[in-house]
């Protein structure tokens, strides 16, 4: 193994990929991409493995190697031209669910196919039931938007009219998309004009070879890490709250068997798959289960399909964990991914207790809508996301407003907000005491509360307004979110339940918003760590000055009273700055 | 005409260049800093250049405010914003710094939330009063920060301030009424563009140093004053322009980046001076590498800096991207067995092994020894002598850890830093989408020239440079600066309906201000203003820089602007959409003064070829090679020869490989590779 062959071009492999970021995040439309960073970019073999990938969307990562080999599958490498971008969005071919598009570009290094520059990204608006993919009462995939199996869009440089005509009229946002797959295809042309050289300059021989040792290294990495573990099988579950169609819980549950240096992840035992959107693919129980692995080890390992052979993945099909067609599925890759990360988290707690925190809030609050724009006289449809408390760690209290651990996104700023779209945003802040509490207290969530100016249909993906992330080792639950309503001239707020007749409150779609109606949206706190008792006092009293508990909540939980200022506070208390 | 000294204040030594237009002479030398108090280390070095009332103009860069920022020791901040909107600062953008850290903290800002009040008011976005400001609110609450008596500086921020600033501007007026000695920053004149977390952190970061920098300022006008010395004494820019103290107090954010910039500064003079358009430069020390770009002769500006992950300063400045790559690195092996290079340093104590302070741990500046690179009895211009032996004990146990001989192992610890240091050079050219073959690299700084000749074979820039004085670049670029200001205003529209009236208004008050803010220092003289645009295609969200040179919009001049984005697109992403609608977001201006400036001396043409004074054996990737050695202050305009080579100074060494052609231009400047084949 040359190792100083292997730094250099895993470096210059991985600068690749960031660069055919920048190229997609800048050129894009969405501001899922532009401003919240929602795609992926990376480089594969013709074997379908991983063998580079940026930093940007984590759900997509462990995705690629299925992609490109159901890809495959249908378009047979001799088939496939110098030139050529393949598109493909099809959950039942690998694909994660229906928004998220991938397009492939093979380089050809000599007349000989060497792999593929590969660009993942979450399109917007992608036609089915509701404007901006988010049907949360979706019961087929039919519903959830347009399917793309992988076709050509371009063979030899020249667009495939027949294709784009096709894939435009089946959205409400024809221009975005357009902007969006031509700012995807421009990352997938530099990364292919970039490994060529790449590979040119090192030959095709020692390329290969030193991309096989890479893997090897990172392989051999990710068993000494699960070698640390003790050996035994470790059990945990938690459950979605329901599926926008039936008000019940779907449980996730798994079984972590670490033997040596292997684990195998069986998720036998979860509930069968339900009726509305929240089924997880297969490639999202491999995605999610690597996923937790990877926050599990050292994060330095190089990340590609090496860092994955040690780890077994068993998915009963028809379950929750893998939906059997035609079954809906887009909010598996939004709500369930981040709650099986967090079960495997939960279940390797014993294991790992200081790489593991206690459940985040699991959700991206994805709250869709669209109209039509008058300004520029086009329909319009966006996603709003919101940012979730994490969980309490062993060494550290969890963050604050942070987007859940399958994306990556930042938020979409007021100004950006208001300029785009017919709100008005009345406030923007954390809730007080959403966090568990605990010796290292769970994060807070954020709530948006927002006044309507246009004629608007949303509809909404979340979860836990029922349930709450769960704190670990004697911390408390985190406070769960609530989505809510209130009419023109309405001096009461109610749930969409209440006021629209929906299931559940958590995933619904086409609510009619109105000039002067209200929506607010607030979601969970993180789960504490430890017992509560156990926390430094002078952080209590740092957490009421600061407003992030209240007094009366530092009292039950903590057992504060107000004359631990004086004895704790690392500067006077300022009797009403907080508020 | 009066001499100018240039001092760049640094963590371990301060740097003096004087000047004299008269003769042209330079003079370089350096003094340990004084971080108690730095002014101590600057009055100590003038007295050590002789005569100062000789000395007529003194530019410093200084880390004053680069250091209370990242050691969190500036102002108890009270922060004043919307109603609804108090947690922006602590929301921030969401995101985490890396995927899988679990480890991950997310960063404070540098406010505490019991410091945060809110006062109703609200401008929507195309700048209508939707709610008046409540102004007794805004009184009541100065009252009651003044009666804490422990706020030192105020930030306000409102919602779209930066479209209508007039609360904002009242806000103020009633602070200064009740606590006129709390000084107060309102993000419409320290960052009027949209985005408010953006906006709020900037704003925060301006009044939590301005009681810092204004003391430090003031107390450094004061001494100076003592010595005699009040002739003009300018600040360095983060934008690379200077200012003066009186400036620099009321704008302490231009500060932020004040000392690195001057390498870039210097870099774009020499861009000139040898006729090159697209320089790259790379300023190695011993813990860190700053690398910049000169693009068309002009530097390039970043908007994106952060305090640490997730607390932006959204201010102009040189785009410096900073790496923990430097002669200190260390070597280390990873637990899967992969040779690494820092960013942990050995830092100046107990420095590299070779140094004999105490360091064991083999570091770049060993490897370059044994390779034969530097030369012990020449470093520091052989002030210090370094211990080879201890170079190769360091070595050999990370060769027996990759099990290689300690040579080869030598060789691959100046690969791994070199390919991080190439990292950090595609950072700036191939990601923003420059093709390394257009440039030329210029390297300065103790160890730049020790590694320029590698970097270019290995990251494809056929050309180098290294200048005079590389360990002293920086305060010699001071020397080169122009008074320089920079605005940006957010003024949203597309090409379908543009307010043509409302772009011209903005326009031109943008020019108008520029110019005030020049002439209100004393910059009253050869003023050049520079318009450009920010515009995407309607619905992207990353603008593109498109330059103007006109002063009205109109018919004449609107549909060559919107060619010119299309082109502009298309030369940056390599695809453009004909016929789309666009965005112009903000419309920026940049006036400059052109001042005095250091002019290169000319080192005299050479006789006959250059005499090596010694040879060395050295390792090149190509093998060992019995190599000359140049004493560097022998070298004269138009000598030439080829690699191997090495050019010894005081304060560095220019590594040439076998084979590369060098030549010596007019101003001393060591040319390497293409440049030095042309006539």
């Amino acid at each position: 193994m040359d190792m100083v062959a292997m730094n250099i071009i895993e470096s210059a492999m991985i600068a690749i990929c960031r660069e055919m970021g920048v190229n997609v995040q800048k050129t894009a439309y969405s501001t899922v991409f532009s401003e919240a960073e929602d795609f992926t970019c990376a480089l594969a073999n013709t074997e379908g493995e991983l063998i580079a990938v940026a930093d940007f969307c984590p759900a997509q990562i462990g995705g690629v190697p299925l992609l490109v080999r159901s890809m495959v599958k249908e378009i047979s490498l001799s088939e496939i031209d110098e030139g050529d971008v393949i598109v493909h969005n099809d959950p039942y071919r690998g694909g994660l669910h229906t928004p998220e598009h991938t397009m492939f570009k093979p380089y050809f290094v000599g007349g000989e196919l060497m792999g593929f520059a590969v660009a993942i990204g979450h399109f917007v608006e992608v036609g089915g039931m509701v404007p901006g993919g988010f049907p949360g009462e979706a019961t087929e995939i039919f519903h959830e938007g347009l399917r793309v199996p992988p076709v050509k869009i371009k063979k030899r440089g020249e667009d495939v009219v027949e294709v784009w005509k096709l894939m435009l009229a089946n959205v409400r946002t024809p221009r975005q998309n357009y902007g969006d797959i031509r700012a995807m295809i421009s990352a997938v042309d530099l990364g292919e004009a970039r490994m060529k050289e790449l590979i040119g300059r090192y030959g095709r021989e020692t390329f290969r070879r030193t991309v096989t040792d890479l893997m090897d290294y990172s392989e051999a990495r990710m068993r000494a890490e699960i070698r640390a573990f003790p050996d035994g099988c470790y059990r945990f579950e938690d459950a979605l709250e329901d599926d926008g169609i039936e008000d019940k819980e779907y449980t996730i549950r798994c079984a972590v068997h670490v033997q040596g240096d292997e684990v195998v992840i069986d998720y036998t035992g979860s509930s069968p798959q339900a009726l509305g959107p929240i089924n997880a693919t297969l490639g999202v129980a491999w995605s999610a289960s690597y996923n937790a692995m990877l926050h599990l080890t050292d994060q330095t390992i190089p990340k590609n399909s090496g860092c994955f052979r040690p780890i077994r993945v068993i998915a009963p099909a028809g379950s929750v964990m893998n939906v059997d067609y035609p079954g809906s599925e887009v909010g598996g890759n939004t709500e369930t991914h981040p709650v099986i990360v967090a079960t495997i988290l939960g279940a390797m707690a014993p294991a790992a207790p200081d790489r593991v925190m206690a459940s985040e809030g699991t959700t991206h609050g994805c709250l869709v809508f669209g109209g039509y724009d008058a300004r520029n006289d086009e329909p319009f449809g966006a996603l709003d996301i919101s940012y979730v408390g994490y969980g309490g760690r062993s060494f550290a209290d969890g963050n604050d407003a942070t987007d859940s651990i399958n994306g990556n996104c930042a938020n979409t700023p007021v100004e950006v907000f208001e300029t785009r779209f017919p709100w008005i945003v009345e406030e923007y802040g954390l809730c007080p005491d959403s966090g568990g509490a605990g010796a290292h207290r769970g994060g807070l969530g954020t709530s948006k509360t927002m006044l309507c100016t246009g004629e608007l249909m949303i509809s909404q993906m979340t979860n836990k307004h029922k349930k709450t992330a769960w704190g670990l080792n004697g911390g408390a639950d985190g406070l769960p979110g609530a989505t809510l309503y209130q009419g023109e001239g309405a001096n009461r707020w109610t749930t969409v339940g209440e006021a629209f007749g929906k299931v559940s409150t958590t995933k619904y779609s086409n609510v009619p918003i109105r000039p002067g109606e209200r929506v607010s949206v607030k979601v969970p706190g993180g789960g504490g760590y430890g017992e509560p008792r156990e926390r430094d006092p002078r952080a209590v009293v740092e957490d009421v000055l600061e407003g992030y508990v209240s007094a009366e909540a530092a009292a039950r939980d903590y057992g504060y009273d107000p004359s631990w200022i004086a004895r704790y506070a690392k500067d006077a208390p300022l009797p009403e700055a907080a508020e | 005409m009066s001499d100018l000294v240039g001092i760049d204040v640094g963590g371990t030594f301060t740097d003096f260049v004087r000047y004299d237009p008269e003769t042209q002479a330079v003079d370089v030398w350096k003094t340990l800093s004084t971080p108690a108090d730095p002014i101590d280390g600057i009055v100590d070095g003038l007295d050590r250049s002789g005569d100062v009332s000789g000395i007529g103009n003194i530019r410093f860069g200084t880390t004053i405010a680069t250091n209370a920022i990242l050691e969190r020791k500036g102002a108890t901040v009270a922060y004043l914003t919307t109603t609804g909107f108090r947690d922006v600062p602590f929301i921030q953008r969401g995101k985490r710094k890396s995927h899988y850290d679990i480890t991950w903290v997310k960063a404070k800002p540098l406010v505490k939330r019991r410091h945060c009040y809110e006062v109703d008011e609200r401008i929507l976005a195309r700048g209508e009063v939707y709610h008046p400001l409540d102004t007794e609110r805004v009184r009541a609450i100065a009252r009651e920060i003044k009666a804490l008596g422990r706020v030192e500086a105020v930030a306000i921020n409102f919602l779209f301030s930066f479209v209508t600033p007039d609360h904002e501007r009242t806000a103020r007026q009633i602070f200064t009424e009740e606590c006129p000695d709390i000084p107060v920053s309102i993000s419409y004149e320290v960052l009027p563009k949209w985005k408010e977390f953006e906006r709020s952190s900037t704003t925060i970061t301006d009044a939590y140093i301005k009681p810092v920098v204004g003391h430090h300022l003031g107390a450094m006008q004061a001494r100076l004053d003592e010595k005699g010395i009040t002739r003009q004494i300018a600040v360095i820019r983060s934008n690379g322009g200077e200012m003066t103290l009186e400036g620099a107090a009321r704008h302490p954010i231009q500060m932020t980046l004040s000392g690195p910039t001057g390498g870039v500064v210097g870099a774009k003079q020499i861009a000139r001076s040898v006729g090159v358009d697209h320089l790259v430069t790379l300023d190695m020390g011993g813990t860190s590498t700053d690398v910049s770009t000169v693009v068309g002769g002009n530097e390039s500006f970043t908007t994106s800096f952060e305090i640490e992950f997730g607390l932006p300063i959204q201010i102009p400045m040189i785009d410096i991207r900073t790496m923990g790559a430097g002669g200190g690195s260390l070597a280390w092996i990873d637990k899967g067995g992969m040779l690494r290079m820092g960013p942990e340093s050995a830092g100046a104590n107990p420095g590299p092994a070779c140094y004999g302070l105490g360091g064991t741990q083999a570091t770049a500046t060993d490897a370059n020894l044994v390779l034969g690179r530097i030369n012990p009895a020449n470093f520091l211009g052989g002030a210090m002598a370094l211990d080879a032996g201890a170079a190769s004990k360091g070595i050999s146990e990370v060769a027996s850890a990759i099990d290689r001989p300690v040579e080869a192992t030598a060789l691959a610890m100046v690969q791994i830093a070199n390919n991080n240091m190439i990292g950090a050079l595609r950072s700036v050219l191939t990601e923003r989408g420059l093709d390394p073959r257009d440039f030329t690299l210029l390297a300065f700084g103790g160890a730049g020239p020790v590694h320029v000749a590698d970097l270019m074979v290995h990251a494809n820039i056929p050309s180098g440079i290294v200048p005079n004085h590389p360990g002293q670049f920086s305060a010699f670029g001071f020397l080169m600066t122009d008074a320089r200001v920079d605005l940006e205003r957010t003024a949203q529209m597309t090409s379908a309906a543009f307010d043509a009236d409302h772009a011209n208004r903005v326009l031109s008050d943008l020019i108008g201000e520029s110019i005030a803010a020049l002439e209100e220092q004393g910059y009253t003289e050869n003023i050049e203003i520079h318009r450009s645009l920010e515009m995407r295609y309607l619905g992207q969200n990353h603008e593109l820089d498109v330059p103007i040179a006109f002063d009205r919009f109109d018919e004449s001049t609107m549909p060559g602007l919107w060619q010119a984005f299309h082109r502009a697109h298309h030369d940056r992403f390599n695809f453009d959409i004909p016929g789309e609608k666009i965005e112009m977001t903000s419309v920026k201006v940049t006036a400059v003064s052109v001042t005095d400036k250091l002019q290169l001396a000319e080192i005299g043409e050479a006789e006959g070829e250059p005499e090596p004074a010694a040879t060395r054996r050295v390792l090149f990737e190509e093998g060992w090679a019995e190599t000359p050695v140049h004493d560097r202050a022998q070298l004269r305009e138009g000598h030439r020869f080829e690699g191997p080579a090495l050019i010894e100074e005081p304060a560095s060494v220019t590594v040439i490989r076998p084979g590369q052609p060098v030549r010596i231009d007019r101003y001393g400047n060591i040319l390497i590779g293409e440049i030095a084949r042309r006539a």
